[in-house]
């Protein structure tokens, strides 16, 4: 709705005469924009609850939780002994503490206004509120960009509502881009503004908001990235300004000093890779300006000529080698492996396949583009071509970031959110310079040229202008042409709105721990299978018991159960991951040993099996044994897994080695007693299970959720009597049998 | 409806929360009770039928001593002492003179450790409302509930068993007077009682007990002296959950601004029955869900509210439980909960639960300022096997400024541990609210229906109060902002 209210904002601000009516119409109108942006974000806080969703926000939760009832100090000095069991986790170190700084701050202040709001419904509600503070910074941000107040608006519409962005911002999506996105946008406000007025006021308030931003995500490095490489095309350009170098210089260097404060950030920016191309660019800046002086110091080209050309030599070699030397001396960090997939897609795949295994990495399918940001992404490049013809300093970066940008999104799904914005920036500026020409009611006419010509002149003085509105004006004569054109674009605009609408109810609102489903009377029906487990967890086991489960669960056992886990989704330590990975795709005979070693208690799967959940640790398993196998190729193989006409199965036919891993057991175990017998089905794989399911001996079922969805296993002490654990098991089977028990099948003897 | 008269009637009854209304006091260390009493005729009623023990002892007293006696002792032993709970005694005869009152009499921690005799022995003090003439006789029916009176045996069974409990007590009520003649009765839940504690009868019975269907008789036995004790146990079938509160956290907030009276009650709740011997199999439970619906798992709690309750919710510390359902017409508001997960022998659950009512349902004004509120004490889930509470606060949360706090319960008094005034703080809160505190213990759902009637004083000017500072705190956030705004920050004008 926003956004038609804007498009025809033209309309009103020229009913509107006076300065301080359009400010409020401009101010009534941003707030509307936030007040949408915020709406369109609280589908899952309606349908559901105010729950935190997915996985890593349950981890900013706890670890806000833990700030707010402790204390900065100790915050910052966390070591937390209930994560990677044995190790821990020097969390306070290792962490981007701005978003729950950001949540204790706002919750301290509520406190202190007597406004006690639960913590919960701050980080709940924390993507949204800041989604319209987005918006706002998407407004100044494109306010630099053209004088056309619409344009601004637009822009703040489409940000607001924007799937690709609200993907990453629904309310409980506790996530670092939360707040990241809208530093994001506001620290290249303040740089195009630093830039365009060569202050050092602003560049300081840029690297204010890159040292939030730092603190924040480690996104940062776009920032990082762009900004050098902004400076270096203009310098390239022949656009090398005292603005240029004013604004430059104070935002690296304050930007870089605030970043160091940042324990898990430190000595990166001047150590590793990545961030090697600000300090060039800042060394760069500092050679030509001292070139600059120079030039104008020494009386005869002739020299400067030399001078430059030796210097300029020189450093360049003096650089390189400095830079290769240090680099192979391990005083620069080489290139990181998410680094490498960003150029190669298919580098993390065989070398890193912890990175891999997430969903969010994989490369960008087209359709995503569309989906993400419909009709946006066509208007993009009309977007981009304006700029070109204007091309001041800041139409340059737009220029730059589309680039890049782009780039970024194709490789990664993630990276969509960093288009974004730039996309709404620029096809902002593509509409209202449409709208703008074919929504003026006046039409020229051929005998009053002079008149009109007269009277452009003081609109694009007024207006700022591009450069076709300040040629001769060709305006549009027909009624009939602006009205249909006019028209369509309203119709665009509204079923932008729609579409935004229909995405983000249907895609981005699931909290994902809660699941839906219709009943057959079309009521809906809730699966809370994961709290059901998690709450259970909590309740009846022991306050130190160390869960070992597949990582993607670690941070939500962490939240929700409150218990050790062995690894969870902060991946540090590929080793303790493959190291579980290895446990569940062994044989019992070798995982129990690995367990024993890590005190687990309980182990905790997901099965999907009986409801059609797909998303279960059957379809994760190959990750699971892929990433041990990088770490004991003798022992896991991959190919093992397959059949031999290299099919992953898990009925009958499937490799003993599949139906000897921990994991296929803990997934089937008892599952046949469900079905009558040799009806066992699983619905996921839509697979027959064999007649026999498997049996277990270093483990004992625990509890299973009500659709089956978690399965929580004790692992066995150590038998009492001595024996290993498969003779005790079939042991007390043997009894059973005799007393007329259920039937297992024949009796295997174990040669160990 | 109660009518203003009732109420100011009532007024004139209520104790000022400040005052100290412990109901305990400390016996020196070589007290005995005085042996005025004689136990003429005693029936002892021991009902195990939930998953609280309630005795029902009734007695017929009788003064031996040569003067007028009003205080009668009941020994309990110092465990038993700290699970006893709703002790209350009637006259049989004349229901009219209503609860007497009755207060705990316990020795010195310290001075009851120096002496060894008594050491183990506290005292209930049942005082008559007119003392007993020398010779006269009175019929007194002394009700009190135990709680955690249970041990499973066997003490872990398998999912599908069924549980067993035992329960130990005295064939012989425990009496600092000599009793002549007395009976026990045992009701049990059903007539599976595999094992009980045989005695030699006396008179024309073998043996005792006897048994008919679900209920055993000890006695009538002849005459016993003060402190004669025949420990019996008896173990019984009771196929339904044991639930165990550990902690009731009950608020009520009053809001004259929105006529509303919010409840909110957080339940620490454990099932003390017998623990899993196997750990839970979903396959069976589905299975037996299907086909044998009795189990002695907790599945499910019924809560019947006020009539006019509204807006329910239940979480737990994770979030929202989708599994309950709200009924709320003229006639019943039920709320129906499920736990996460179906609640065995040994496990736990806490919970929150929390309605809305209209405040007109509970609130009256009475004159002028001062407001009367009538709340139910207790709202706890009404369950067939019972639901027991070892310790319950109950937080009535008044507007701000509310003041001359006074409070009447139809609870027994010797429940209540603790009751005073506290000042709470919440959403936009100056000087805090008035907030009544009253600490319970062992309570059962049998006092569901009990009252509480709390009358307070709020002028206009208190309710005021929260607009008015709004209303300048955000007049204040203008001039803050107009002033500021004209400040000139630039160094020159370009």
């Amino acid at each position: 709705m926003s956004a038609t209210s804007s498009s025809s904002f033209d309309l009103l601000a020229s009913g509107g005469r006076g300065k301080s009516s359009r400010t409020l119409l401009r101010v009534v109108i941003l707030l509307f924009i936030a007040g949408a942006a915020i709406a369109s974000r609280l589908f899952s806080v309606i349908r559901f609850e105010s729950i935190i969703h997915e996985f890593d926000p349950w981890f900013n939760f706890r670890a806000t939780k833990y700030l707010v009832s402790h204390g900065f100090y100790n915050f910052w000095d966390w070591f937390d002994d209930r994560t990677w069991h044995p190790l821990g986790r020097v969390t306070g170190g290792t962490l981007y503490p701005g978003l729950m700084v950001t949540s204790g701050v706002i919750y301290h202040a509520l406190r202190a206004l007597t406004i006690p709001v639960d913590i919960r419904n701050i980080c709940v509600l924390l993507a949204p509120a800041c989604s319209g503070l987005t918006a706002f910074a998407t407004y100044l941000l494109t306010n630099e960009m053209t004088t056309n107040a619409s344009a601004g608006l637009l822009a703040a519409a489409f940000m607001g509502i924007a799937p690709g962005y609200i993907s990453r911002s629904v309310a409980g999506s506790y996530d670092n881009e939360a707040i990241s996105i809208f530093l994001l946008v506001l620290t290249f406000y303040l740089w195009i503004k630093a830039l365009k007025l060569g202050s050092m006021l602003w560049g300081a308030l840029c690297a204010l908001s890159y040292g939030y931003m730092v603190a924040s995500w480690g996104g940062y490095a776009f920032i990082t990235c762009l900004l050098p490489l902004h400076a270096f095309v203009l310098v390239c350009m022949g656009r090398y300004s005292t603005r240029l170098y004013v604004s430059y210089t104070s935002w690296y260097v304050l930007g870089t000093l605030a970043s160091m404060q940042i324990p898990f950030v430190g000595f990166l920016p001047v150590k590793t890779s990545e961030h090697m191309p600000a300090l060039g660019i800042f060394g760069f800046l500092q050679l030509l300006a001292f070139l600059d002086y120079v030039r104008s110091a020494l009386p005869s080209g002739r020299q400067f000529q030399i001078f430059l050309w030796s210097i300029a030599g020189s450093v360049f070699l003096i650089g390189l080698l400095g830079l290769v030397v240090i680099t192979s001396a391990g005083i620069i960090a080489p290139w990181g492996g998410r680094f490498y997939s960003l150029w190669d897609t298919a580098y993390a795949k065989i070398h890193i396949p912890i990175i891999a295994s997430v969903s969010e990495h994989q490369p960008t399918a087209w359709p995503a583009f569309f989906f993400d940001l419909n009709m946006l992404i066509w208007l993009f490049p009309a977007g981009v071509y304006l700029c070109f013809q204007e091309l001041a300093d800041e139409h340059v970066f737009i220029v730059v970031y589309a680039v890049l940008g782009t780039y970024f999104a194709g490789v990664m799904v993630r990276l969509m959110l960093t288009l974004t914005p730039i996309v709404c920036v620029a096809a902002a500026m593509a509409v209202s310079q449409m709208l703008n020409n074919y929504l003026s009611l006046k039409s020229p006419k051929p005998e009053d040229h002079a008149v009109v010509e007269g009277a452009d002149v003081t609109a694009t003085k007024k207006k700022g202008g591009l450069k076709s509105t300040n040629k001769p004006v060709v305006g549009i004569y027909s009624l009939l042409s602006k009205g249909v054109v006019v028209t369509s674009m309203t119709i665009y605009l509204l079923l932008f709105v729609l579409h935004c609408t229909w995405v983000t109810s249907n895609a981005y609102s699931s909290p994902s721990v809660v699941l839906a489903s219709r009943m057959p009377d079309g009521s809906q029906h809730i699966i809370d299978d994961y709290r059901e487990a998690y709450q259970w967890l909590r309740q009846n086991t022991k306050d130190d018991a160390k869960i070992m489960s597949w990582w993607d669960y670690g941070y939500q056992i962490g939240g929700m159960a409150d218990r050790p886990t062995l690894v969870d989704n902060n991946t540090w330590n590929n080793t303790h991951i493959a190291t579980v990975g290895k446990a569940m795709s062994s044989r019992e005979e070798v995982s129990y040993p690995i367990m024993r070693q890590h005190e687990v208690d309980y182990v905790l799967i997901v099965f999907g099996g009986l409801l059609g959940y797909s998303g279960d640790d059957i379809n994760k398993f190959l990750w699971m044994v892929r990433i041990a196998e990088g770490i004991w190729p003798d022992e896991i193989r991959e190919r093992d897994y397959f059949t031999p006409r290299g099919e992953y199965r898990v009925d009958a036919e499937a490799s003993q080695t599949m139906k000897d891993s921990l994991m296929y057991k803990m997934s089937y175990y008892n599952y046949n007693a469900l079905f009558p017998p040799g009806q066992a089905q699983d619905r996921v794989r839509g697979a027959k299970l064999p007649e026999v399911g498997p049996t277990l001996n270093t483990l004992e079922e625990a509890f299973t959720s009500e659709n089956w969805i978690i399965r929580i296993y004790k692992v066995k002490d150590l038998d009492n009597f001595d024996r290993d654990h498969a003779s005790a098991a079939a042991f007390d089977r043997g009894h059973k049998k005799k007393r007329g028990g259920k039937k297992r099948g024949p009796r295997v003897l174990r040669v160990e | 409806m109660k009518t203003l008269a009732v109420f100011s009637a009532v007024l004139s009854l209520l104790a000022t929360a400040s005052a100290s209304s412990e109901s305990k006091t400390n016996l020196p260390s070589t007290f005995k009770p005085p042996q005025v009493f004689k136990n003429a005729n005693l029936v002892h009623v021991v009902s195990v039928e939930k998953n609280f023990v309630k005795e029902n002892i009734n007695v017929l007293i009788e003064n031996i001593d040569k003067e007028a006696q009003n205080e009668y002792y009941l020994p309990f032993t110092g465990d038993l002492m700290s699970r006893v709970g709703g002790f209350e005694v009637k006259d049989r005869k004349d229901a009219a003179l209503g609860p007497f009152t009755v207060e705990a009499a316990e020795f010195d921690p310290e001075s009851a450790n120096s002496s060894s005799q008594n050491s183990d022995i506290q005292y209930f003090r049942i005082r008559l409302p007119t003392p007993l003439k020398p010779g006269a006789q009175q019929t007194l029916g002394i009700t009190y509930y135990v709680l955690k009176a249970y041990s499973p045996l066997p003490v872990s069974i398998a999912q599908d068993e069924q549980q067993y409990l035992t329960y130990s007590f005295s064939a012989y009520v425990p009496s600092v007077y000599t009793t002549s003649k007395q009976k026990t009765e045992v009701k049990f839940p059903s007539s599976v009682i595999p094992d009980y504690t045989k005695l030699p009868g006396s008179g024309d019975v073998k043996e005792f007990p006897q048994k008919q269907g679900s209920k055993l008789t000890y006695g009538p036995f002849d005459e016993k002296p003060a402190g004669a004790a025949e420990p019996v146990e008896v173990r019984f079938e009771f196929t339904k959950p044991i639930n165990h509160v550990s902690e009731l956290e009950r608020d009520i907030e009053v809001s004259h601004w929105g006529g509303n009276v919010a409840f909110e009650e957080r339940y620490t709740l454990y099932h003390r029955g017998a623990n899993l011997s196997n750990l839970f199999n979903r396959v069976k439970w589905a299975q037996q869900q299907y086909y044998n619906p009795v189990s002695y798992a907790l599945k499910e709690l019924k809560f019947p509210l006020r009539v006019g309750s509204a807006d329910a919710y239940f979480t737990d510390v994770i979030g929202n439980v989708s599994t309950s359902k709200f009924r709320s017409n003229k006639r019943e508001a039920l709320l129906e909960i499920k736990p996460r997960y179906p609640l065995f022998g040994g496990w736990k659950y806490p919970f929150t639960i929390g309605w809305n009512s209209d405040a007109k349902n509970f609130l009256r004004k009475v004159s002028g300022s001062s407001y009367v509120l009538n709340v139910p004490f207790l709202e706890g889930p009404k369950q067939a096997e019972g639901f027991e509470y070892e310790n319950v606060v109950l937080r009535v949360v008044l507007p701000e400024g509310a003041e001359n706090v006074k409070y009447l319960t139809t609870i027994p008094t010797s429940s209540i541990t603790e009751a005073k005034v506290e000042i709470h703080k919440t959403f936009l809160d100056t000087i805090g609210r008035t907030t009544l505190v009253i600490k319970a213990r062992n309570l059962v759902d049998d006092f569901r229906d009990r009252e509480l009637i709390v009358s307070y004083d709020y002028s206009l000017m208190a309710s005021l109060r929260k607009p008015v500072i709004i209303f300048t705190s955000v007049l204040a956030v203008f001039a803050a902002a107009w002033v500021i705004g004209g400040v000139e920050m630039k160094f020159s004008k370009n």
